[in-house]
């Protein structure tokens, strides 16, 4: 008797979406089928790393998350050039943490000073990340938008609370914008639908779910990403068809977990090798998610990532 | 299809305060508003009721009484309170609700005071989590309440609605299922179901939308009554008959027809879209009628 293997129907796609512009912008989404399940449909392009800068020193990274970037933490643009140079940064991701309120406050016009030094400096697609407060991040990202026309950015987090504004200022620049809700679908859906409303076409649009990172809840941030994709896919939901972004180093170098020192715990093993373990790990449950870009940190846990990325799409 | 009104209500910011200082009066107008809007019985919800419950509903239940000869439907959490305002009731009276957790104590009333009940599909562990579970509840509430001498017709299963934004919990389908099976598990008994909650959560103008869609589901699968808001006099119509071509096309989609939407009007688009919502074929969002 031959044995049938059952194969899942699937009646929508991902939407293929250009970022930044060039010889080195890149292009994610475009899948048929659910993540790595090539056996069933496509993943015309593979998940994307972008890597993580900040807009000002960090003052509580540990150790092992410090080291690879020893000498440029006080400099974007150094930084991210050696991302680039050193790392292979397909992107990078400038996260806006000086300008919280409730740390630096750095002013908004300065802040879109250092993105544009950043934006001049690169070559590759710049993400430009927010601190999720919304007067402040309006603020800030809409005169980031301003500043860097024709850069074609990607612009977040885009709330429902700030969306307009953001949008706005995006949609006049032309710069990408991320649709950001906290862990709930109908939440996500409903906040492409308004970004539809407001103008802005699909290949503009692309979808932070909200992460954390593992043994923080990723479960939870798994299902919902799962349940996006099966509507997307198959159940032609074209208000969830976006690729999907995942900010996930700044989480998990928060946790407790990649600050203990084996000093201080010895069962728990070498701090630097945890460290990249849980970055790495993270990843790759975020992957078998369905994340098209993943916001990563140590150069190790990205050279893991990718490593897997490429044995799990080999033929 | 037996209509019972919601309004009289303790979580209503007007009837709350009256229920509080035992002021009748915004309580009398409201049950003569709902009499007039055609429902055939008023829930009295109290709420649990825990500090001098009894009082409360004994003295509600006569403030009511004095205006409307419609039956009273007595919904409480407290067992004292349910008794007290059966003793004061002249008349039929609804007990909302009794469960398995507290059957024991409550289902003596039922008989005490030749009432009817409403059985709620809840179970020792919460939340049922499909049809199954809701069927097995209800063979067993059904089961103690014959040997105590209630019989089916007298029991009014209510297979619990929740909300639609809650996507991960849509119970819709599990809800059918039950219906579809509980003449075949319990003969004779009838169902009725809080249907407003299907739209908690969603926007205050759109949930009529939600509630008339999902009641003219639920009649497809034989409902026999539902607790609702008594002023919204789509859903009364849709309740009594009188829109039957609107039924028909719920029908129809509920089937699995596709209707051509160009072909429809503005409003029948809408209660296409909202079938689909409700099915869990489309995923809800709070602009579910606009794409």
């Amino acid at each position: 008797m031959e044995l049938e293997i059952p194969k899942t129907l699937y009646s929508g796609k991902i939407k293929e979406i250009k970022l930044g512009k060039g010889d080195k912008a890149v292009t994610i989404g475009g899948e048929s089928a659910y993540p790595f399940y090539l056996f069933e449909g496509e993943m015309p392009n593979l998940p994307k790393i972008a890597m993580e800068v900040w807009d000002c020193a960090p003052e509580e990274w540990a150790e092992a998350a410090l080291e690879p970037f020893d000498g440029v933490t006080d400099d974007p643009v150094a930084w991210a050039k050696k991302c680039i140079k050193d790392y292979g940064a397909e992107m990078i991701a400038l996260q806006l943490i000086s300008t919280d309120p409730n740390g630096l406050n750095r002013a908004a016009d300065e802040a879109a000073e250092v993105v544009k030094r950043v934006a001049e400096a690169i070559d590759v697609p710049l993400i430009v990340w927010g601190t999720a407060n919304h007067d402040k991040d309006t603020e800030v990202l809409k005169k980031v938008c301003e500043n860097c026309q024709e850069k074609k950015l990607i612009i977040g987090p885009v709330e429902e609370g700030d969306h307009k504004k953001i949008g706005a200022a995006a949609l006049a620049y032309h710069h990408t914008v991320i649709s950001s809700t906290p862990i709930d679908i109908n939440l996500a859906k409903q906040l492409n639908i308004l970004l539809g409303n407001l103008g802005i076409p699909d290949e503009l649009i692309v979808m932070d779910p909200t992460v954390s990172s593992i043994g923080y809840g990723i479960e939870y941030c798994y299902s919902v990403m799962e349940r996006d994709r099966m509507a997307a896919l198959t159940q032609q939901d074209e208000k969830l068809q976006f690729p999907i972004i995942c900010n996930l180093a700044k989480e998990v170098w928060k946790t407790k977990e990649v600050h203990i020192l084996m000093e201080e715990d010895p069962k728990l093993g070498d701090a630097k090798k945890r460290g990249i373990l849980m970055e790495a790990m993270t990843a790759m449950v975020l992957l078998l998610g369905g994340a098209d870009i993943l916001i990563m940190r140590h150069p190790k846990a990205i050279e893991l990532a990718r490593e897997m990325i490429t044995e799990l799409t080999a033929s | 299809m037996i209509l019972i009104g919601e309004n009289i209500n303790i979580m209503s910011n007007i009837i709350g305060p009256a229920l509080r200082e035992r002021n009748p009066k915004p309580i009398q107008e409201l049950a003569k508003a709902e009499t007039k809007t055609g429902v055939n019985y008023l829930n009295l919800s109290i709420g649990p009721a825990r500090k001098a419950g009894d009082e409360l509903m004994e003295w509600v239940v006569k403030t009511v009484q004095e205006v409307t000869n419609l039956p009273l439907s007595l919904d409480t959490t407290n067992p004292v309170a349910m008794e007290a305002g059966l003793r004061v009731r002249q008349g039929r009276a609804l007990i909302n609700s009794i469960s398995l957790t507290r059957m024991e104590e409550e289902l003596p009333l039922v008989k005490k005071y030749n009432a009817d009940m409403v059985g709620l599909l809840w179970g020792r562990e919460g939340m049922p989590r499909d049809a199954a579970e809701r069927g097995v509840i209800a063979v067993e509430l059904a089961y103690r309440a014959n040997e105590m001498g209630i019989p089916n017709e007298g029991i009014w299963f209510d297979p619990i609605v929740t909300p639609v934004v809650n996507v991960d919990t849509n119970q819709v389908k599990p809800c059918l299922e039950f219906m579809n099976m509980l003449q075949d598990i319990a003969p004779g008994c009838k169902s009725t179901v809080g249907l407003s909650n299907i739209s908690n959560g969603t926007p205050t103008h759109l949930r009529p939308y939600l509630n008339q869609t999902y009641l003219m589901i639920l009649m497809k699968y034989g409902l026999y009554s539902a607790i609702v808001d008594a002023f919204d006099s789509e859903l009364i119509k849709i309740a009594k008959g009188e829109k039957p071509e609107l039924v028909d096309l719920v029908n129809r989609v509920m089937d699995g027809e596709k209707p051509d939407l160009s072909s429809l009007t503005e409003e029948e688009v809408r209660y296409v879209k909202t079938v689909r919502v409700l099915t869990g074929e489309s995923l809800y969002s709070h602009s579910w009628l606009e794409i």
